[in-house]
């Protein structure tokens, strides 16, 4: 019983990793993601504003993300507010892209997303990454104690993006 | 079970922080209790609760009552993070391949 339940905690804070095979070029995908993040992530649904503003009529409006080592990553709201959901850690166009990513305002530190961009025959591999979770490391009761501490970043970032959902 | 019962559980942050005592291994009632600003009650409540999400499970051992992590749980928020991520990677081809078909159109 224990052996299982360490497993499965162990399971429940390993990276995510999912790949989506694009019909475009590397440099193309990598704009998208990028410079056009507004257009696809569904903001409708996962959003600070959805996440603290929904009673109040307030909306998000665009994701911007400030191309360089170093840059915003910002929601817009139909309010004029601008909040930040992380920067940019690392910005390899069109290869590579890392974000302390912490789509929520809440006293917890950031989790890591990592993108890469691949030429794959006529389209782009995209390989995502999500992590910064798996605090449970080998350290003994250190690690573990980490590793609880870390939780409350997993939770809360599901928590944000469920939004509505969550509060059902 | 739903990923959404188990985030609606850990939506209150005394729950949440039961719960992150639990993940460092099984504990009595009385242990949880301390070191948190509520009543022994409370806690058996909130553990109600994280019981009913699918998230805690409890087992009698001699005169006391173990809680711990529900293995199934974690899952199954595990599995709501991956999917999460397939609709919005989905989204996103839909997004690069819808205006990569038209090189020419801006906007």
């Amino acid at each position: 019983m224990a052996d299982m339940a360490e497993m499965a905690e162990r399971e429940a804070v390993a990276p995510v990793r999912r790949t989506v095979t694009v019909r475009c070029s590397k440099d193309h995908a990598f704009r998208v993601f990028t410079e056009r993040m507004g257009s696809w992530w569904p903001l409708d649904q996962y959003s600070r504003a959805v996440d603290q503003g929904a009673d109040v009529g307030i909306t998000a409006v665009d994701v911007r993300v400030e191309g360089r080592e170093g840059g915003a990553i910002v929601e817009l709201t139909s309010d004029g507010a601008e909040l930040s959901w992380g920067e940019v850690l690392a910005w390899e166009p069109p290869d590579r892209v890392v974000y302390a990513w912490k789509p929520h305002g809440r006293p917890t530190p950031p989790t890591e997303l990592e993108v890469t961009f691949t030429a794959a025959g006529d389209g782009t591999r995209v390989d995502l990454e999500h992590r910064g979770w798996e605090l449970l490391g080998d350290d003994g009761p250190r690690g573990r104690e980490q590793y609880a501490q870390g939780w409350p970043i997993v939770l809360e970032r599901f928590a944000g993006l469920a939004g509505s959902d969550a509060q059902a | 079970m739903s990923y959404a019962t188990a985030l609606e559980a850990l939506g209150d942050p005394t729950r949440r922080a039961v719960f992150e005592r639990l993940l460092a291994g099984p504990r009595a009632v009385g242990e949880l209790a301390r070191g948190l600003p509520v009543s022994r009650p409370a806690v058996s409540q909130h553990l109600r609760v994280l019981k009913g999400a699918g998230l805690v499970t409890d087992e009698r051992q001699g005169t006391r009552r173990l809680y711990r992590i529900e293995p199934d749980g974690l899952a199954e928020l595990r599995a709501y993070l991956d999917r999460f991520w397939d609709e919005a990677l989905a989204s996103f081809r839909e997004a690069a391949e819808e205006e990569g078909g038209h090189h020419g159109r801006h906007g």
